[in-house]
């Protein structure tokens, strides 16, 4: 056969699903049963420490001690906006929600770590560091962050 | 080796298809806590941390960060590993690697996989050629009964000869009390369980199995001055096969091939002569039934062919003169990304005595286990009581 | 808190990730891929080295490190060296369509060629019908359907008047 040739390029669209099922665990499970049946938002307290994280873990990064059920502590509702963008382009993700969409973290009132989520309710000119926010829930909770729509200024 | 490294601890988790009380790292700090206890050691003394699983298996990709509290990790060095079924004893590799260079003393190697909660088969299609070989669905069941049809039709075997292998896995099982499939099962059991690709029945293929392993490797003042029993890595060897031949299921075949050269590699490193008499155990890696008879051959234990014989003549049984996976192997329990690194904590656990009710009924000092996975690939590690051998 | 000793519901979250990429076949596989496609024919390389015929053909022989230029033409008969008779619906990831079971499956090593390929297999589900060292031909689809991949394979199908070896 003709070993000296020309190929012109070969190239193909394809794609992978795959689907998953995320199992939220011990401590995960009891944040999302908390979130959807009761509107709250738990954290856990890690006595070695001395601080309260979120979301809440069964191991302390920091010490590696281990949290029990016995260190979740209620946290927020209301927190206080860290830091923030404002994201000018619609996100699939969030296929509700118009551009301009802002994006905060929220360090809820007796957490020592932040949390990321949307907020609204407001016009994204005024948000500023240091705002006071509260959760807005949706009516039918079914245990996802999501479950808090965004946080709107207190 | 620069400096001789030794496994000092280790620990896993109970294996089950089923884990909706915990999540990933809930599952893999059971690992992590039970290999620290049994060093007696606190992740304090850890230099650093190696973990790793398949890719993406899970739907989460950089598990080493999702991680990093629940494996000790903050902080400290170290590195996420992900080569497919070889990924646990690849793990330990790199975290041998580090100690006998001399950067780390302390080293601490995870491998877990929570199979329930991944689309295995998606993922899995991402191996093969998008063009070549992705619309072939044979998956790993197909590839392995391919590899029965070849090895009956060259020398002669039965599915009867899948079948003890079988029921010798799933009976060592029972005497592990961390294993998956613990069942009392009967050559007829297998033999009529659901065919799934012919000659592969169910009962001829590992199950899908959630879990987590962690070794502790430590350089060698660590382990003297630490450890009662440290076990010795006297050797570790990787080869893969080349891309599109797919020859470990073409069992006639005389070439070497990854197996086959990993193991004169390591062999020849070693001085081993007869490896069924240098070796007191061997934990191999059988995803199917076939897969531990060709084992046998490519490893040396007996002549190309006669792999079957040596299952017929119970010569691989837990009291046998060359036992085989005592632990029920992959047969029995596969999470993936922890079953290479299960192969060589199992070995260790013999040349330590400290197997429980599958210890086998001899004096253990040298053992090997062997990784699979991928397209063929292999990581094999030797393993001693002594430095000196 | 009071939760203690409380049975908790144990919270599973579904998710579906969807990947596309595009893939570029390179310059080997693609003249494999358009010989297929547009001549219907199978094409290899040859090993200068080792002799070794590689299909599908790449430029490098893994076994010698040396260069593959030799282009060699594969026949579409070749003989069995493995198969299976499939009981699992296994799904075609590129098309999301299983595959009925029970099928013939099989890998195949083309006459000329060191390397062998899989395929679906033509024949019932019988191990009176198929076995290993039967004789196979491959069966392409129409020109106009083929699109440069495996899937312009219809099957293999047994070449006539064999009797299964006892």
């Amino acid at each position: 056969m003709e070993n000296k040739f020309v190929q012109a390029p070969f190239e193909v669209d394809q794609h992978i699903t795959a689907h998953s099922n995320y199992f939220a665990g011990k401590m995960g499970s009891k944040f999302y049963v908390a979130l959807r049946d009761s509107k709250e938002i738990l954290g856990v307290r890690c006595k070695t420490c001395s601080k309260v994280l979120w979301p809440p873990r069964e191991t302390c990064g920091r010490c590696f001690s281990l949290l029990t059920e016995d260190d979740l502590v209620k946290i927020g509702p209301g927190g206080s906006v860290v830091s923030f963008t404002r994201v000018h382009y619609s996100e699939p993700i969030h296929p509700d929600v118009d551009a301009p969409l802002v994006y905060a973290v929220i360090q809820l009132d007796g957490a020592d770590s932040g949390m990321t989520h949307l907020i609204g309710g407001v016009d994204p000119e005024q948000i500023e560091i240091g705002m006071r926010v509260t959760p807005v829930f949706i009516e039918n909770r079914n245990g996802n962050i999501l479950d808090i729509v965004y946080f709107k200024p207190e | 080796m620069k400096r001789n490294v030794a496994i000092i601890g280790g620990g896993q988790t109970y294996h089950a298809a089923r884990r909706h009380d915990v999540d990933q790292g809930e599952m893999v700090n059971e690992a992590v806590r039970a290999a620290l206890k049994d060093a007696r050691m606190t992740m304090d003394d850890i230099d650093a941390v190696f973990l790793g699983n398949m890719e993406f298996f899970e739907g989460t990709h950089l598990t080493d960060c999702w991680l990093a509290g629940s494996a000790g990790a903050y902080g400290k060095p170290g590195m996420k590993i992900t080569t497919g079924g070889t990924v646990g004893a690849t793990i330990i590799g790199a975290g041998m690697h580090h100690v006998a260079a001399g950067l780390f003393d302390k080293v601490l190697c995870i491998g877990f996989e929570k199979q329930e909660e991944g689309d295995t088969g998606a993922i899995l299609s991402g191996v093969a050629h998008p063009l070549y070989g992705r619309s072939m669905a044979g998956a790993a069941v197909g590839y392995f009964a391919m590899m029965g049809t070849s090895y009956m039709a060259a020398w002669g075997a039965k599915e009867e000869h899948a079948a003890m292998v079988a029921v010798k896995a799933r009976q060592n099982a029972r005497k592990n009390q961390y294993a998956h499939l613990k069942l009392d099962i009967t050559i007829e059991d297998a033999l009529n369980s659901r065919m799934l690709a012919y000659p592969v029945r169910m009962l001829d293929m590992c199950p899908a199995s959630n879990g987590a392993c962690v070794v502790i490797l430590g350089d060698e003042k660590t382990a003297r001055d630490r450890c009662k029993k440290p076990v010795w890595i006297r050797a570790m060897d990787t080869a893969h096969n080349e891309q599109f031949e797919i020859d470990w299921r073409n069992v006639t075949l005389t070439k070497p091939i990854f197996s086959t050269a990993c193991a004169a590699r390591m062999y020849k490193r070693l001085g081993v002569d007869d490896p069924k008499k240098y070796f007191d155990v061997f934990e191999i890696y059988e995803p199917a039934t076939w897969a531990e008879m060709v084992w046998y051959e490519d490893l040396g234990l007996c002549s190309r062919g006669e792999g079957f014989k040596l299952m017929e003549e119970g010569a691989t049984a837990i009291d046998g003169p060359i036992p085989v996976n005592p632990s029920g192997g992959v047969l029995s329990t596969n999470c993936i990304g922890a079953s290479a690194m299960l192969r060589v904590w199992e070995a260790a656990l013999q040349i330590r005595g400290d197997a429980g009710g599958h210890q086998v009924p001899k004096e253990v000092n040298r053992a090997l286990a062997t990784a699979y996975g991928g397209t063929n690939w292999t990581v094999m590690t030797a393993l001693s009581s002594s430095t000196e051998d | 808190m009071n939760q203690k000793n409380t049975v908790t519901e144990q919270i599973c979250v579904p998710m579906t990730v969807d990947v596309p990429y595009r893939f570029a076949a390179g310059k080997y596989m693609a003249r494999f891929l358009t010989e297929l496609r547009d001549n219907g024919r199978f094409v290899g390389v040859k090993c200068p080295s080792c002799n070794r015929v590689q299909m599908p053909p790449r430029v490098v022989c893994a076994a010698c490190h040396v260069k593959n230029d030799e282009w060699v033409e594969l026949s579409s008969e070749g003989t069995m060296v493995g198969f299976t008779i499939m009981y699992l619906p296994l799904t075609d990831p590129t098309t999301g369509k299983p595959h009925e079971p029970p099928f013939v499956y099989g890998s195949v090593r083309l006459d000329g060629s060191d390397s062998t390929v899989e395929h679906m297999v033509n024949v019932e589900p019988d191990l009176d019908k198929i076995w290993v060292g039967m004789r196979m031909k491959v069966v392409l689809r129409d020109r106009e359907e083929r699109i440069g991949d495996l899937s312009d394979i219809i099957h293999f199908e047994p070449l006539p008047g064999q009797k299964r070896p006892q």
